[in-house]
């Protein structure tokens, strides 16, 4: 495909990272191959359900974390976020509340914490990488200081329809009276993953919000003259990454049933991870929101296809590790020409 | 001081306008206004606060005293967008453009087009720029391509096009040639002299004198802060603007040239 072809099909984007999502797209589908090759059980239906189910979390962090690494900042309280939104629900469930108000101010608290650290960010003038780390922190001490770092169980079965359910399940009654499943279904939190996805990337590419994400972390002096207002657009990034954060914590402690104060360790890594992979530059100005979603499932299928081939969990760090730098290095051969 | 105004009222009157960081005085009460199709050159060294003082009138700086009148009313330009609001647009001397977005996001930056459902409007936007910029440099391509990739001159004229196609009432010029060539220089001169019989006061800084006496109709010199003169371009000589910017005086035989020759 010729380079102009190339940039012909994604003009929208505002940077020329076409060849990188294009590389990212083929080493995940290279990825793909060599795992169905070396495992049978690997490409089926059932194995490609659990993938997605696997990469929703991961891949609705990503979201926010995209849109905070294209304003040029970092988000590290997203694992952190995402336990305490949790936590907030899993009370107030306890507390008498139903599922879906619960779980609607979870999100909101995620929101919150995100507001929070734009605030420090943008008033007090605290760079995003110790503001967050502060946050990921704080949230992660409010979590455990609220559960006494207990697990909270027995929330009911409608607790676990967003994490376990799923659209299309097709279940037979068998003769002997046992239920079959002939499709699983397409579970719940990967519909919630596409639809935010979307919404993300329209976000970016189509609304004013987006633009002024892009111009921010391109160059944050020229956005501020040009009238963009850089820190109404920073604390916007922000907080739209705490809720998603929320969100997921929602998809996570509802496919447990059971809220765990210390869930999401090391996740923001993995979201920060998967934007890098999918072309997000941590200088700022690029990234989108579909080259995080192919970065995402990289991690997953990497993830999912190592553990059926046996490979030990630590191992498996080593593997993603040299991923994330391979990625990032392409990346700036890509600059360098 | 020794310039004789035009008869009609002032677009721009900045008055006294001191500004400090810590102890430190880049701006020393200084005073001076812009009439309607009137090219002002502000002259000084570098840090004489010449950037300083007209960064304060685009409202990327606050001032510590002093006041700016716009059309005789007080205007409080706390940000950009309040200068632009009063029809006061600026081009940086850094140009403020930002380098991941192509030639139109750039020029609309923060004054998006938009489509009913409030979509940004890229068809409308691109079209407009095109006309915007073709308008300044015919041969202008690239439209789709980040600004990073562009060259000094086409990312000098996204700059211009960016200032003049709302419609500015002021327009400061801070340097606005030191990144282009011959002929685009030349194109800017034609600008300049066809945006001022349109009736826009123009402040121009600018370091070259050629630009200076074919554009100006008055200048104004900083030393140290300082407002070391203001005068009609007839009453001084290069020599005289030097002096000025250097020393911060005039030559000391100095008459008004004007009425000698």
């Amino acid at each position: 495909m010729s380079d102009t072809e190339l940039k012909a099909k994604l003009r929208f984007l505002p940077t020329g990272s076409a060849l990188h999502k294009l590389s990212a797209l083929i080493t995940l589908l290279l990825l793909i191959l060599a795992f169905s090759i070396m495992s049978s059980a690997f490409f089926s239906v059932n194995n490609g359900l659990t993938v997605l189910l696997q990469t929703s979390v991961i891949g609705l962090l990503a979201i926010g974390m995209t849109m905070v690494i294209i304003t040029g900042g970092i988000d590290l309280s997203v694992g952190s976020v995402l336990a305490l939104s949790g936590v907030v629900t899993g009370l107030l469930m306890k507390a008498g509340l139903p599922v879906m108000p619960a779980m609607a101010l979870g999100v909101v608290t995620g929101g919150v914490c995100g507001f929070l650290n734009g605030l420090v960010i943008t008033k007090m003038r605290i760079t995003p990488f110790v503001a967050t780390l502060g946050m990921m922190m704080i949230a992660r001490g409010v979590a455990l200081q609220l559960t006494g770092a207990a697990p909270i169980s027995r929330l009911g079965e409608t607790f676990g329809w967003l994490g376990n359910g799923a659209l299309f399940r097709v279940v037979e009654m068998q003769a002997n009276g046992f239920p079959k499943v002939i499709f699983p279904g397409i579970p719940y939190p990967a519909i919630l993953l596409l639809i935010m996805a979307l919404f993300g990337a329209y976000l970016l590419q189509r609304r004013q919000i987006g633009r002024h994400i892009f111009s921010v972390g391109s160059n944050e002096e020229a956005a501020r003259l040009s009238g963009v207002n850089v820190d109404r657009t920073k604390i916007w990034a922000y907080t739209a990454s705490g809720a998603l954060a929320g969100l997921s914590g929602m998809v996570l402690m509802s496919r447990l049933v059971t809220v765990q104060p210390n869930e999401g360790v090391m996740y923001e890594l993995d979201a920060i991870a998967a934007s890098v992979i999918g072309g997000a530059s941590l200088m700022g100005g690029v990234g989108s929101v579909s080259g995080s979603m192919i970065g995402a499932f990289i991690i997953g299928v990497l993830r999912n296809g190592l553990n059926m081939a046996g490979t030990s969990a630590f191992i498996q760090q080593v593997i993603i590790g040299v991923v994330v730098i391979g990625a990032v290095y392409l990346d700036q051969i890509r600059n360098r020409k | 001081m020794f310039d004789t105004a035009p008869t009609h009222a002032p677009l721009v009157q900045m008055c006294d306008i001191h500004k400090n960081f810590g102890g430190v005085v880049a701006v020393d009460d200084v005073s001076v206004d812009l009439y309607p199709g009137e090219v002002v050159g502000v002259l000084g060294h570098n840090g004489a606060g010449k950037s300083c003082l007209m960064r304060m009138l685009s409202g990327a700086m606050s001032l510590s005293s002093g006041e700016i009148l716009v059309n005789g009313e007080k205007a409080d330009l706390k940000t950009p967008q309040d200068a632009k609001t009063f029809g006061i647009e600026t081009i940086y001397q850094t140009l403020a453009l930002a380098d991941h977005l192509d030639a139109a996001a750039n020029l609309f930056l923060g004054r998006e087009l938009k489509t009913r459902f409030g979509n940004l409007d890229e068809t409308r936007m691109h079209a407009e720029a095109k006309a915007a910029l073709v308008q300044l440099n015919p041969n202008f391509k690239n439209l789709k391509d980040p600004v990073s990739r562009l060259s000094g001159g086409q990312r000098q004229v996204i700059a211009i096009a960016r200032a003049i196609y709302f419609q500015a009432k002021v327009l400061i010029m801070d340097e606005p040639t030191a990144a282009l060539g011959p002929s685009e220089t030349a194109m800017v001169a034609d600008l300049t002299l066809r945006l001022k019989k349109d009736g826009i006061g123009i402040f121009l800084i600018s370091h070259d004198m050629h630009d200076v006496f074919d554009l100006c109709d008055r200048v104004m010199v900083m030393n140290k802060g300082r407002n070391v003169g203001t005068f009609k371009i007839e009453d001084v000589n290069k020599d005289d603007i030097l002096s000025l910017i250097i020393k911060g005086t005039l030559p000391d035989d100095w008459t008004p040239r004007g009425e000698t020759s």
